[in-house]
């Protein structure tokens, strides 16, 4: 075949290009270090490569916000940390004050002691994080959840009833918070059912328990009162009713220490009661489950004088009602505080989980768009020696020439 | 006969072959070229040699060919050189729409854990700012590579209209030449040729030889645009279905300006710039436009369900560029149509042709501009139309007529409209409509629109945003396979037409010595008659 001047120049030309070209970009492949410089080098690895950022950026935007309820979890934990303590004291305090031997002005320092330990508590309520946010305010977060009252000086929550949660993981919302009631009002544990005396009471009638006997009685669960009465013979009884006064059980004698027993439940009765005397038996949760109105009742008796039978007997109940109640209060805080625990620990397993996730993906990219240097330092000497031999047979090329000869 | 006149007619042929080499060897690097050789024949009977033609080395079949091929290259090559712009533009994957919008949901996660934070608030806004500027930029990016496109049309145009004129008036001086002498000039042919092949390059041409030698060009569907000596001008011109389009008009031989499709040009520059801005750039544009109003549908919808730190009920987030119609400048009817986002699930990152089918009852046949697909569309009650995620509204139905055609383009405007409007941090709906300073639950679900099929149904953002990286990609990938290829061909009719027409310098080198010792052997032929003579006077 005839081969032109020019053909001989430009396929010459034309292999230097392509060689020169592919050298090009195997140097901007190792100087960015990828293999995929252009969507158009692997359209597949491109697209994909967007996908996989797209899953670690979201697995990094998860590890940030487990930060953050790592960081609310933990404070909560620190406060119900102090509050179980300081609950705790209270408990004991009260116990110390139980006692009978006793004189006013004791108990006027056991109470004071208790108030200091109150309004501890009811600062840690009312605790803020970093942000000044309240702790324990639920969505409303921005006042103090536990406000009081300025004539009544009763402590109510008036904080959210939904606490904020946080996606820690794809699928998995976590509640980073508990609303003040929840902790500070929440009534679990021994004690599920309470005796309450009336407050007028006159007599000196003391009660322990009551205690769960039998859970299959028709009437287990349901609130009722004993009434105490004088029968016309001037004996002691009492009678069973319901809250709205009416007759459940009829009126019988009553022995000081005796046990009654109803709906399932038994309790120990003493001392003398005056006609009308009353007490309330429900479960735990229907009385007041306010642990600061508790610690109000409680100081409230403390500070009061004990002069007769009557008053003594008002305080023990108080007292017994007041240590039921803390027992309740401090069982569900260490629940709450358990389930925040657990919390913790999930988020640290979610952690493990999430690293684990993070080097896979940073894997699948690096297998999809990054370069094997290896490789391609090998093929840029390769190519090298190719453009170096397509300039090598240029030049000597040239020399080829009929008029070199004439 | 007498042997100086032989001797002299082989000194004649061989000054004539030395001239033929020598203006080989000086234009062996002229474009357009052809190889000339030098044809002797007998003079007659005994009487010496004579040149019976200078023959051009030329094979208008292999030329055709060769026009052809470059032709298809040199469209694939406008392609690939606009597509790699779009290629390049996708290439940094820490720039791109992908991180920002990354980093926007991040910001938004981080507003769940703080919803009353300011800082988090502001950092929201912050991010939707530079994620709506980016969403600009990149559109901003693709409609100047449009204008770009639009003023190379006009160019290519320009350029082809030129060689268009010269090929004419060269088919006259061919005629003309033809006509005074019996045959042209070898080196008019090759001018005309050459321009031939530089026309092929920017649009698919065919030619055709007519009987007298000239050349007769058309395109496409076989409009003239060289008939003799007279040319047929294209121009530029604004699209009847979407005066924002630039197309390629023809002035056909009664004066008429005829908007040609842009499917007329499948080959040269013309018809790869016209098929780079209808299947990568226009598609590019309305799929990043579907992402961009997607997205904002998706963020607004969440964002106005919730209410804002004051408890005031949220406002819309993002705004993007509206749905564009129009109506086609050759309808006869006057009606208008306007058009606003519907069910965003349906959008599509098509475009539409409506046309009326039937006036009184106000149906449409809608055509899927790209897969051709059609559907049946008939207005309602409130005069709307209801497709592909857009609602139309016709002004005045009385005013539409047969025949009568609109353009709906759902989203080519919206990536370039799209702007943050929420720049207080505070108007940001984190909470649900409960309230509550401490209130997340919008922002959680805000957060979680980015694992939600937003885009067209189907996908997620990114997912969308990852199809749209590919697509180019795909696209850039395998113009360059196709232009390699065609690269190839082109090269190989190259040497096939060069190995006829394409001057040796070698081959050349020996024709002069060849020549020369031809010349050197006539003169001694003369020198031989001489001495004869010399030989025959001295006889006395």
């Amino acid at each position: 075949m005839r081969v032109s001047t020019r053909t001989l120049y430009a396929l010459s030309t034309r292999s230097m290009n392509n060689q020169r070209s592919q050298l090009l970009h195997l140097s901007q492949q190792i100087a960015s270090g990828r293999r995929v410089v252009r969507p158009s080098d692997d359209p597949q690895a491109a697209s994909r490569a967007v996908q996989v950022s797209q899953a670690q950026a979201v697995n990094q935007q998860y590890t940030a916000t487990r930060v953050s309820a790592r960081n609310a979890l933990s404070m909560e934990e620190n406060v119900l940390g102090g509050v179980s303590d300081a609950v705790i004291s209270a408990r004991t305090l009260i116990l110390e004050a139980a006692n009978g031997t006793l004189s006013d002005a004791d108990r006027a320092s056991v109470a004071s002691q208790l108030e200091g330990i109150f309004h501890t508590l009811v600062g840690q309520a009312n605790a803020t994080d970093g942000n000044g946010r309240y702790l324990f305010g639920g969505y409303q977060n921005n006042a103090k959840p536990f406000v009081t009252d300025p004539v009544t000086g009763d402590i109510t929550y008036a904080g959210g009833n939904q606490t904020r949660r946080l996606r820690v993981d794809a699928s998995r919302l976590m509640s980073v918070g508990n609303t003040g009631a929840e902790v500070f009002e929440g009534a679990q544990g021994t004690h599920g059912f309470l005796a309450v005396a009336d407050s007028g009471n006159g007599g000196s009638v003391t009660f322990k328990g009551p205690n769960v006997v039998d859970t299959t009685d028709p009437g287990y669960g349901t609130p009722f009162t004993v009434r105490f009465g004088i029968d016309a013979g001037g004996n002691a009884t009492y009678e069973i009713t319901d809250g709205a006064g009416t007759t459940l059980q009829a009126a019988q004698a009553y022995t000081p220490g005796q046990s009654i027993e109803y709906a399932g439940l038994s309790m120990q009765l003493d001392g003398k009661p005056v006609a009308g005397d009353t007490l309330a038996v429900d479960q735990a949760k229907n009385f007041n489950t306010n642990l600061f109105k508790t610690f109000e009742k409680a100081l409230a008796a403390l500070k009061s004088p004990v002069q007769d039978e009557a008053d003594r007997a008002r305080l023990r109940n108080t007292l017994d009602n007041t240590l039921s109640k803390f027992d309740n209060n401090l069982d569900n805080i260490l629940m709450v505080r358990a389930k925040v625990g657990s919390r913790l620990n999930e988020l640290d397993v979610v952690d493990k989980v999430a690293g684990n996730r993070k080097i896979n993906y940073a894997q699948t990219k690096s297998n999809l768009v990054d370069l094997d240097y290896v490789q391609a330092a090998a093929e840029y000497s390769m190519r090298m020696v190719g453009l170096q031999a397509a300039q090598k047979s240029f030049v000597s090329m040239k020399g080829l020439s009929l008029f070199n000869y004439m | 006969m007498s042997i100086f006149s032989i001797g002299l007619s082989g000194l004649n042929a061989a000054r004539n072959a030395l001239y033929v080499a020598s203006n080989n060897i000086s234009n062996v690097n002229t474009p357009g070229y052809n190889r000339e050789v030098v044809m002797l024949s007998e003079k007659g009977a005994g009487r010496g040699v004579q040149v019976a033609d200078i023959q051009r080395q030329f094979n208008r079949y292999v030329a055709q060919q060769l026009n052809a091929a470059n032709s298809r290259t040199s469209g694939l090559e406008a392609y690939h050189g606009q597509v790699s712009q779009i290629d390049n533009l996708l290439a940094d994957q820490d720039a791109g729409l992908a991180p920002l919008m990354q980093n926007f949901f991040s910001a938004v996660g981080d507003l769940a854990a703080h919803p009353s934070d300011p800082a988090a608030r502001q950092g929201v806004v912050g991010n939707a700012n530079t994620l709506a500027a980016q969403f600009r930029s990149f559109d901003r990016y693709l409609s100047d590579m449009t204008d770009g496109v639009n003023g190379q049309l006009h160019d290519q145009v320009t350029q082809i209209n030129n060689l268009t004129g010269q090929i004419a008036h060269m088919n006259r001086q061919v005629a003309l030449a033809k006509a005074k002498v019996g045959k042209a000039p070898n080196s008019l042919l090759n001018q005309r040729d050459h321009l031939v092949a530089e026309l092929a390059r920017h649009v698919d041409i065919n030619a055709t030889v007519q009987d007298n030698g000239t050349y007769n060009i058309s395109i496409g569907n076989g409009q003239p645009l060289v008939s003799g000596n007279r040319h047929f001008k294209l121009e530029t011109l604004r699209s009847d279905a979407d005066p924002t389009r630039i197309a390629i008009g023809y002035h056909d031989s009664g004066g008429n300006l005829i908007e040609l499709t842009d499917e007329t040009f499948s080959g040269g520059t013309l018809g790869g710039l016209l098929k780079f801005r209808d299947q990568s750039l226009i598609p590019t544009r309305n799929k990043l436009g579907q992402l961009a109003a997607s997205f904002a549908a998706g963020i607004n919808q969440v964002q106005t369900a919730g209410v804002d730190i004051e408890g005031n009920a949220g406002q819309a987030m993002f705004a993007v560029g509206q749905p564009r119609v129009y109506s086609n400048a050759r309808n006869t009817g006057t009606a208008s149509m306007s058009a606003s986002f519907g069910d965003i699930s349906q959008l599509t990152s098509s475009d539409y042709t409506l046309q009326v089918t039937d006036a009184a009852t106000g149906t449409f046949k809608v055509t899927r501009i790209g897969t051709r697909q059609s559907f049946t569309a008939t207005l309602d009650a409130g005069n709307q139309l209801h497709l592909a995620g857009v609602t139309l509204t016709v002004a005045n139905p009385a005013q539409l007529a047969d025949g009568d055609t609109f353009e709906l383009q759902p989203t080519r405007a919206a990536a370039g409209g799209m702007d943050n409007l929420i720049q207080d941090g505070s108007l940001i709906a984190a909470a649900s409509t409960s309230g509550g300073s401490g209130n997340n639950e919008n922002a959680l679900a805000l957060e979680k629109l980015q694992r939600q099929d937003l885009v067209g149904g189907a996908a997620t953002v990114s997912q969308a945003y990852a199809s749209l990286v590919g697509d180019v990609g795909n696209q850039t990938s395998t113009v360059q396979v196709n232009l390699k290829a065609q690269q190839g061909l082109s090269d190989q009719l190259t040497k096939v037409q060069q190995s006829q027409s394409g001057v040796s310098l070698d081959e050349e080198a020996a024709n002069l010595i060849r020549y020369q010792h031809y010349y050197q052997a006539n003169a001694q032929v003369i020198q031989a008659g001489a001495s004869i003579l010399d030989t025959i006077l001295r006889l006395r």
